[in-house]
């Protein structure tokens, strides 16, 4: 008996050595529908965008995450973290030598080609496609639910929801509606079309956004910023050598756009307005303030 | 005449077999060496590990280093003989398939065949190899007839097909503006990053008949080089050999094309650097170029991908750094 328990053990052992599966995996559906295997208990994640890793940080999950990309500065301690190229320019072999038991990608701006490799190499990649508020709040749960922390992420939620709900009964308080135009590109000038996060920030925000339209990013000439004559012009910044100041010294010279005739031009963090993290809610309370400085008289 | 050739094949033999063990420093550089990199012993070790296994050296060293630096030795191979094959054809040490225009009438298709969202094969392949072919057919209208083998002529009309080239893609991607835009640019620099095994097989089974043909060929271009006459005289049709060498030649540069974008330069420089050492028999040309071009490019992907410190850049910005500067200096001496 005795010897035939040894050599079953011992082939156990061997074909887990071999295969090199985890114990254990569980079944989980992406937020792009498709049904992937996930170890129960990811010790060894790649956050393959920014947001993504904001997210396992805000979840308390950072010590599973073993590797992020670049521009990956928030907060600060994912700076330190391992990087494997930019997310819409991921390397392959710094991702993989990094041993993942799972990455977690991101629709809009992962290439697909890298998806692909990495399934074939036998990482599971969990997807997450948030495009707009509401999905990005699922997306918060979602990876809270197969990084085991689903109650954290439900009360993170519940948290955001709060916040957005005073938002909105705060800009419903008011029927001015300024015209926005908010400039996310300086040379070619573009801004954020009808499908965009920004532009669902803006109405909650209480604005217009005057760039609206089926183009996600669509590009702008000078003059045709002039004709939509914004009432208040939001530069997402990165905070790099100035340019962006220049950027907002220029348009002074259009003294007859109500924007610079009634000084509202700003300049704001980029990181905060194009990530899809729970910091978005932070750009919506600050482009609030920006639109609507009247509601906040009471220190709110 | 036995004495003879028995010479000339030692001597092929001779040329392949020192190029080859060339290619295979630059092979086992190729794979062992990354961003990655955890200590030479340790790659070669997983070099030799015969058996599948699933650590993670392995999966660097074979199934993501090793279809890459497969890609650019075939990619390299093919471009270095587009690029000897145009200079032999026109006669004229500037032809190649990038100033002809060939590699910019890929590209177009590609693009088109990326936006339309087609599959890399046979989709992007089929719409490359049809831009290369629309834009040879307009060189070739632009310069009919008896000026086919006029060397200015067909140089001019690829001059202005490329600079045409260029605005179309210009204006290809100044109306993109989604996700894939960025993929396109990296892309249009000549980038070897993002292929698998399937893909490189597939790629060097369209190919190596290819090579084979322009061997075949290889000594039709020495005659061609020696002047219309002493090759009419030879008995060769110069219109029948010189289309078949175009086509092939840009059936061959749109499939490399559309895997690995634009890389420039390696049809200049490994065709004059193996001339100045190996004179200008073309029957032991072709089989160099294919090994230079090929260790050429594995090496140039190499610096590529371990000089910068995050991520990586396109391996066409190495071949131009390099293929530039070192082309100028052949056309100054060459000149003299």
């Amino acid at each position: 008996m005795i010897p035939k328990i040894m050599i079953t053990s011992i082939s156990a052992v061997f074909i887990l050595l071999v295969s090199g599966l985890p114990a254990s995996a569980k079944p989980a559906e992406d937020q792009l529908g498709r049904e992937i295997r996930v170890p129960d208990d990811p010790k060894r994640v790649v956050a393959l965008a920014p947001s993504i890793t904001e997210i396992i940080f805000a979840l308390g999950q950072q010590h599973r995450l073993k590797g992020t990309t670049q521009y990956s500065n928030y907060p600060a301690q994912a700076a330190k973290l391992p990087k494997v190229g930019s997310y819409v320019r991921l390397d392959l072999e710094r991702i993989v030598a990094l041993n993942p038991d799972l990455c977690i990608a991101i629709k809009d701006g992962n290439p697909k080609e890298v998806i692909d490799r990495l399934q074939s190499l036998d990482i599971p990649v969990f997807a997450v496609n948030p495009h707009n508020l509401e999905s990005m709040l699922q997306t918060i749960q979602k990876i809270g639910g197969i990084l085991n922390a689903s109650q954290i992420a439900k009360t993170l939620v519940t948290d955001m929801r709060s916040r957005i709900q005073k938002i909105d009964d705060l800009v419903s308080e008011t029927d001015h509606h300024p015209r926005v135009f908010i400039q996310i590109g300086i040379s070619p000038i573009i801004s954020a079309g009808t499908h965009t996060f920004i532009h669902e920030l803006i109405n909650r925000a209480g604005g217009i956004n005057v760039a609206a339209g089926p183009n996600a990013y669509p590009h702008f000439s000078l003059e045709q910023v002039l004709a939509l004559a914004p009432d208040v012009l939001v530069i997402t910044s990165m905070a790099r050598s100035g340019a962006y100041e220049k950027a907002k010294k220029d348009w002074y010279r259009f003294s007859n756009m109500p924007a610079v005739r009634d000084k509202r031009i700003y300049t704001v963090d980029s990181d905060l307005f194009d990530r899809p993290s729970p910091r978005l809610l932070n750009a919506l309370e600050i482009l609030t303030r920006l639109l609507h400085p009247e509601l906040f008289k009471d220190g709110l | 005449v036995i004495l003879n050739l028995r010479h000339h094949i030692a001597r092929l033999i001779w040329i392949s077999l020192i190029l080859l063990a060339v290619l295979f420093i630059a092979f086992s550089l190729g794979l062992s060496i990354g961003p990655t990199q955890s200590g030479m012993r340790s790659a070669f070790s997983a070099l030799f590990s015969t058996h599948e296994s699933n650590s993670v050296l392995y999966n660097i060293v074979w199934r993501i280093r090793f279809p890459r630096v497969l890609l650019a030795m075939v990619v390299g191979a093919t471009l270095s003989l587009g690029g000897l094959v145009f200079q032999a054809l026109l006669r004229n040490p500037l032809a190649e398939p990038y100033i002809l225009g060939i590699s910019g009438g890929s590209a177009i298709g590609a693009i088109i065949g990326i936006l339309l969202g087609l599959s890399r094969f046979p989709g992007i392949c089929l719409t490359s190899f049809l831009g290369s072919l629309g834009t040879l057919a307009l060189i070739l209208l632009m310069s009919t007839g008896k000026s086919i083998i006029r060397k200015d002529a067909l140089l001019l009309s690829g001059v202005m097909v490329n600079a045409f080239c260029s605005a179309i893609i210009m204006f290809l991607i100044s109306i993109t503006q989604d996700a894939r835009l960025h993929n396109i640019i990296f892309w249009l620099m000549g980038d070897l990053s993002m292929t698998d095994l399937p893909q490189v097989v597939i790629l060097g089974a369209i190919l190596i008949p290819c090579f084979i043909l322009v061997f075949i060929f290889s000594h039709a271009m020495n005659l061609l080089l020696m002047g219309k006459d002493m090759a009419l005289t030879m008995g060769i049709n110069i219109k029948a050999v010189t289309i078949t060498l175009l086509a092939v030649t840009s059936f061959m540069v749109s499939a490399t094309v559309s895997f690995s974008g634009l890389v420039g330069f390696v049809g200049l420089v490994i065709p004059h650097l193996l001339r100045l050492v190996l004179g200008s028999d073309h029957r032991f040309l072709v089989p160099a170029c294919l090994f230079g071009g090929a260790a050429y490019l594995v090496l140039c992907d190499l610096l590529a991908r371990t000089l910068p410190q995050q991520g990586e850049m396109p391996a066409g910005v190495i071949t131009a750094l390099i293929g530039a500067p070192l082309f100028i200096i052949l056309l100054k001496k060459s000149r003299k």
